[in-house]
Parts: structure tokens; C-alpha cells; sequence
């Protein structure tokens, strides 16, 4: 069997006395798009950022990017296997020029970064930002955008976008759902961290997953996500409270 | 309680002792060649400052004091044995100036340098722009590394009504070189001055700068760059004085020490009762390289105006994780995402600097240090 973008398994996090994650399972195929929603402070950042290696973050079990395990690997080498975490709030780095980090990311990893940045630019409208501070006096949109366009040009293999979509007027929600469709391929895996079923209107997902309190209690299909909408968390983490989580899984996708 | 000498000397001490410096009759060498000259391109005028005294003199818009009718220029009361040599011995030195309604287009480069050990020199430069006139100025300031001299460097700038000055300095002394710089800025009605210095050399160097905005609507930027490393104290005090109406200011410095490099500032923005509608702002941040290194940052301010706005910031830190983290998940090594992290802070800097061309340079000259440090 060949290998998928990212499989994590059995993966707990803690951040100093803090336990956030539980053991996470999460498979994204090579090719497909995969949504991962649930409420707020259930995990999700500290997942992207244990997955990319945060200092701070204590990981165990495993995670890997197309077969190579990440979970002890510095930050940099994490991000050279095919690793991409599209911040939820982007870190300003003022009196850096979008174009000089650009320019740095490939000279570390190669020219084609630098094409493909320029591409992506101009598919984005935003060549006008690349001579700006990298995040600094940015919008909250045009972050988001900005952390779309260094994925563009890093053509990584499994990109996790944490919460691309807010902050977003309706149209950049499109925007980005339709730059995110346009890198669908055989070399890709994405993880679009979410609140909101509105960006699944123009991203179709493979999979669905729901997070609660460090877990994945429920994983289904696009309905899945439509449901929560309607329904809200708290019928899961009422369920998932009274400790049996994985009848919790089945049981709440039996009801769908 | 300390007197207001003493606290004006708190955080710092001059190394070595002034009584055993002579000050020549007449510099010790000729002028050497400067790295930065070239950058300007076609410059109005230049001069060349050697020991203390004037070696050359060539273009227009400048010529030697001696010469020219300054009978009007007072210096200040000297306020410490440095001011009170400068004032006694007094020095030669050069008068940058633009006639009423006069532009000068290209800059105008001054180079002063101390090349003879053990001597004392005093370099003035005075810029005088008229009513209505224009005119920018660099200074590049050096001396060999190696051997102990003092400079205590004097300039006086002065901006007519309307008119734009603007003074970049180069501080690039050798590594035992003191220098005590004392400079005073005047900003008449709606004239705008700017002044700018890259603390690179020395192994002390204090620059004490009065920027006096007299008229209604005088404006001034005062920006700065330092990176102390080894044993090297860069100590400002910048002392903002917003004596007329609806006056503006901003300073802004950003400074790195590493090794067991220190530095200080202090910076005090005073609103006169008749600075009614000033808008003044002192930024100063500091990034801590090595556990040795010291940096002090005091900002103050003194208001005694009612309708004003005023704000300071300051901050001493090392390295920003976030950011270290952001960059490493681009791809970036730890030494690399460090090394844009600190271009990206002296670049905030650099790019408010009056003279753009010498960016550049005094970028790479800051990453050279940074690298011989991170190395
Ligand atoms: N640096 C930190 N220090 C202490 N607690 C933290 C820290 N970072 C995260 N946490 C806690 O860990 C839990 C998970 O946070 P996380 O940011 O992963 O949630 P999330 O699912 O991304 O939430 P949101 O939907 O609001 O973005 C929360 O309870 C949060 O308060
Ligand atoms: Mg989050």
C-alpha cells in the first residue's frame, strides 16, 4: 500500500503541566482535502504546531509526512520533508520584505520556490505585498492571504491550514477555497482547520473530522460538517465528557 | 541625591584619562580613502577633518570656519569637562551652507578621522540652511583600530524657516577610540531637520543631541542605528525640545549589543508651555545577543503643555521566538530565520535614515558584526 501524505498516530501533546492532546489517529491521503473542526480549545493550533515541532510542545506516538517521521526533528527539517502549517495568526516580522523571505526560502530549498512565489503572487493579486513587511500592518485577510501565497511557492506535501478562512470576507473565503481546490494533486495532502461550513461550499472535502478536548471523536463526510453547523458541538462534548468517546464516534455518525 | 552632572554620567564610564592626550598642531596624516563616499555619487562638496583639523576643502556650499562669517554662531555653555576642552581648545572645522531659497541637490560629504594615536581632536562641522533652502550632509567618522584617541565631535545644525537639513553620521571610530559627540539641532518655523547616526565603532562613544524646534510647525526625525560587540559602550541621550506651536517630532533607534558590549539610552521629549499641538513620539528597542551584553533604555517625558500627544516606547530583549518559529517553519534554519530577523530590525531603522543610499552599506556593515557574533 503506498503511503499517505500525513498519518499521525496515537499522537499526545503536552505543553509544560498541560495534557492537550489525547491521542490523535488522522490520515490524509495523498490527493485528498480533509476538514478538522471542533470548538474552541479543543487542540487543533496545538496540533499544527506539535506536528511542525513548537519548542515547548512535548510529542509522543507518531506523525509522518509521506512515511518520514517528524516527532524529534528541528522545526526547518520538518518543513524540507513537505510539512506546511498556515499560521491562524500569522507572526509579523517587521522590516522583512515578503520578497527577502521569499528569496531566503529559496536559497534553503531551491529556485523553483522563488518561480512558484512569483506565480502565486500574481494568482493571488497580491504582488503589491511583496514588498511590504512579512504579516506586519497587514489585515487580518491579507494574512491569510500572504500564508497562502508562501504555500503556493513552497509546494509543500501535506499543507495544514489553521482557520485560512476567518477573518475572510465572502469573497476571499472563495478566493482562497478555490486556491486551495487549484493545488489539489497527487502530491498533496491538506488539513483545513475550520469553524465553518461556508468555505466547504467551494472545497470539496474527502473527510470530515471533529475534534474534542484533544481527541478526534468523530470523523464522516462533508454532511458531517453541515450537521455540526446545525446541531453545534455540544451534543459531542456533552457525550464525549461522560468518557467513552469512541461509542461517542460511532454512535454520533449512526445518527447521520 | 546625585547632581545633574553626575546622573548625566550614571550609567557610563570613560575609559582611559585625558590628561595624558596632546592635541596636535596639524594632522598627523593624510586623509585616507572612505568606503562610504562612493555610494552618494555626485556630491555638491566635500571635506576632509583629520586630527582635528581641516586637510581639504573642494566643491561649493562648504568651506572651512575659520573662514566664513559665523559671527553670529555661539556655541552653547560647555556642561562637562569634555564641552569645556571642546569649547577652550576649540578645533577646526567646516560650514556646510545653502543660501535663502537655495536646494542642493546632491549631498554634501564630510569625512573626519583620528589618525595619529594618543591625541585629542575636536572636529566641528556647522550646517547652516537658509530660509526656504535644502541641503543633506554625511559624515563618516573613523580612525584605526588599535590605538587609544579622543574626538569629541561638535556639530550645530540649523534649520532657517521652511528650510529641510538633514545630517547623517557614520560612526565608525576604531576600537580604542573614545568619542564624546555633542550636537544641538534648531528647527525654525515649519522647517524640518533630520538627523541620523550608525553607531558601529569605538570603544565608547557617547553622542549628546539637543534638538531645540523653535518655530511654529518645526519638524524633526531623528533615527539611529548601533551595534555594540566585544567591549564597546554606545551611550545617547537625546534631549527633544518642542519650544513652539504644533511642533512634531520622531525619534526612532534600534540598537543590538552582543559580547560584553553595552549601551544606554536615554531620551526625553519636554513640551514647553508654547508647545501647544505637538506630536511627539521616542521609539527605542534593543536586542540582547549575549548574556554579557547590557542594554538601558530610558525614555522620558516631560509635558508642560496641555493639548499635546506624546508616546514612547522601549523595549531590551533577546531574539523573538515567535518569530524564530515562523520563519524555521518556512523552511529556514535556526541561524538563518535568526539572521532575517535581525536584518529585518536594524532595516526598520536604516529605512528612516535622511540619505537612502548608504543603506546599503551600513546593512551589511551591521550583519558583519552579527555574523562575526553569531559565528
Ligand atoms: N501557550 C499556552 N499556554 C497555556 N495553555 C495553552 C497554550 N496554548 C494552548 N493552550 C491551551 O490548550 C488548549 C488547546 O488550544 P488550541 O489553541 O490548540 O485550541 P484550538 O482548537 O486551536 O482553538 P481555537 O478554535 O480557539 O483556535 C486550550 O485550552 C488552550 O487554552
Ligand atoms: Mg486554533
Amino acid at each position: 500500500m503506498s503511503t499517505s501524505a500525513l498519518t499521525i498516530t496515537d499522537l499526545t501533546v503536552r505543553l509544560g503541566d498541560l495534557q492537550i492532546l489525547r491521542g490523535v489517529d488522522l490520515e490524509v491521503p495523498f490527493g485528498e482535502v480533509h476538514a478538522l473542526m471542533g470548538p474552541n480549545g479543543s487542540g487543533k493550533s496545538t496540533l499544527c504546531h506539535a506536528l511542525m515541532g513548537k519548542p515547548g510542545y512535548e510529542a509522543a506516538g507518531s506523525a509522518r509526512v509521506d512515511g518520514a517521521e517528524l516527532l524529534g526533528l528541528p522545526v526547518d527539517e520538518r518543513a524540507r520533508l513537505g510539512l506546511f502549517e498556515g499560521f491562524q495568526y500569522p507572526v509579523e516580522v517587521p522590516g522583512v520584505a515578503l520578497r527577502e523571505l521569499l528569496d531566503e526560502m529559496a536559497a534553503v530549498g531551491g529556485s523553483e520556490i522563488s518561480d512558484r512565489g512569483a506565480a502565486s503572487a500574481a494568482r493571488l493579486d497580491m504582488e503589491r505585498f511583496l514588498d511590504r513587511p512579512v504579516n506586519a500592518g497587514l489585515s487580518g485577510g491579507e494574512k491569510k492571504r500572504s500564508e497562502m501565497l508562501q504555500l503556493g511557492a513552497l509546494a509543500p506535501r501535506v499543507a495544514i491550514l489553521d482557520e485560512i478562512d476567518s477573518g475572510l470576507d465572502i469573497d476571499a473565503v472563495r478566493d482562497v477555497a478555490e486556491a486551495v481546490e487549484g493545488m489539489r494533486g497527487p502530491d498533496l495532502g491538506v488539513l483545513v482547520i475550520t469553524h465553518y461550513s461556508r468555505i466547504l461550499r467551494y472545497l470539496t472535502v474527502d473527510r470530515v473530522h471533529v475534534m474534542v478536548a484533544g481527541r478526534i471523536v468523530a470523523s464522516g463526510s462533508s454532511e458531517l460538517a453541515e450537521d455540526l453547523e446545525a446541531s453545534g458541538y455540544d451534543a459531542l462534548v456533552g457525550e464525549h465528557d461522560a468518557g467513552s468517546e469512541a461509542v461517542v464516534s460511532e454512535s454520533f455518525l449512526d445518527g447521520l | 541625591m546625585p547632581s545633574p552632572a553626575e546622573e548625566d554620567w550614571r550609567y557610563v564610564a570613560v575609559p582611559g584619562s585625558l590628561s595624558n592626550l596632546q592635541i596636535p598642531r596639524s594632522p598627523g596624516a593624510d586623509p585616507t580613502r572612505s568606503t562610504y563616499e562612493s555610494l552618494l555619487g555626485e556630491t555638491t562638496g566635500r571635506a576632509d577633518i583629520v586630527d582635528g583639523h581641516v586637510s581639504g576643502v573642494a566643491g561649493s556650499n562648504i568651506a572651512q570656519l575659520a573662514e566664513s562669517d559665523v559671527s553670529w554662531y555661539e556655541p552653547a555653555a560647555p556642561v562637562d569637562r569634555f564641552a569645556a576642552a571642546a569649547s577652550a581648545f576649540g578645533g577646526s572645522g567646516v560650514v556646510v551652507s545653502a543660501d535663502a531659497g537655495e536646494i542642493v541637490s546632491q549631498p554634501l560629504f564630510v569625512s573626519i578621522e583620528a589618525a595619529t594615536p594618543g591625541v585629542v581632536s575636536i572636529p566641528r562641522l556647522l550646517v547652516v540652511g537658509a530660509e526656504a533652502s535644502a541641503v543633506d550632509v554625511v559624515v563618516e567618522q573613523r580612525s584605526p583600530d588599535g590605538f587609544e584617541s579622543l574626538v569629541l565631535p561638535d556639530v550645530e545644525v540649523v534649520a532657517g524657516r521652511a528650510a529641510r537639513v538633514s545630517v547623517t553620521v557614520v560612526q565608525n571610530w576604531g576600537d580604542q577610540t573614545t568619542a564624546v559627540g555633542r550636537h544641538r539641532l534648531r528647527a525654525d518655523g515649519g522647517a524640518s531637520v533630520g538627523f541620523a547616526e550608525a553607531g558601529l565603532g569605538a570603544r565608547f562613544s557617547r553622542l549628546h543631541l539637543t534638538v531645540d524646534l523653535v518655530g511654529r510647525g518645526a519638524d524633526a526625525r531623528i533615527s539611529g542605528t548601533y551595534f555594540g560587540d566585544a567591549d564597546q559602550t554606545l551611550d545617547y541621550r537625546y534631549f527633544m525640545n518642542h519650544l513652539g506651536p504644533n511642533t512634531t517630532s520622531e525619534m526612532f533607534l534600534k540598537g543590538a549589543v552582543a559580547g560584553a558590549a553595552r549601551s544606554v539610552f536615554t531620551g526625553l521629549i519636554r513640551v514647553d508651555p508654547d508647545g501647544q499641538g505637538t506630536n511627539a513620539h521616542q521609539t527605542n528597542r534593543n536586542l540582547v545577543l549575549s548574556d554579557s551584553a547590557e542594554a538601558h533604555s530610558v525614555p522620558n517625558l516631560e509635558i508642560l503643555a496641555n493639548d499635546v500627544r506624546c508616546g514612547h516606547g522601549s523595549a531590551v530583549g533577546p531574539l523573538d521566538e515567535e518569530q524564530r518559529y515562523y520563519l524555521m517553519s518556512r523552511g529556514l534554519p535556526a541561524p538563518r530565520a535568526d539572521r532575517l530577523q535581525v536584518l529585518g530590525f536594524f532595516e526598520e531603522s536604516l529605512q528612516r535614515f535622511p540619505n537612502q543610499k548608504l543603506e546599503p552599506m551600513l546593512r551589511a556593515a551591521a550583519m558583519a558584526k552579527y555574523d562575526r557574533v553569531a559565528s
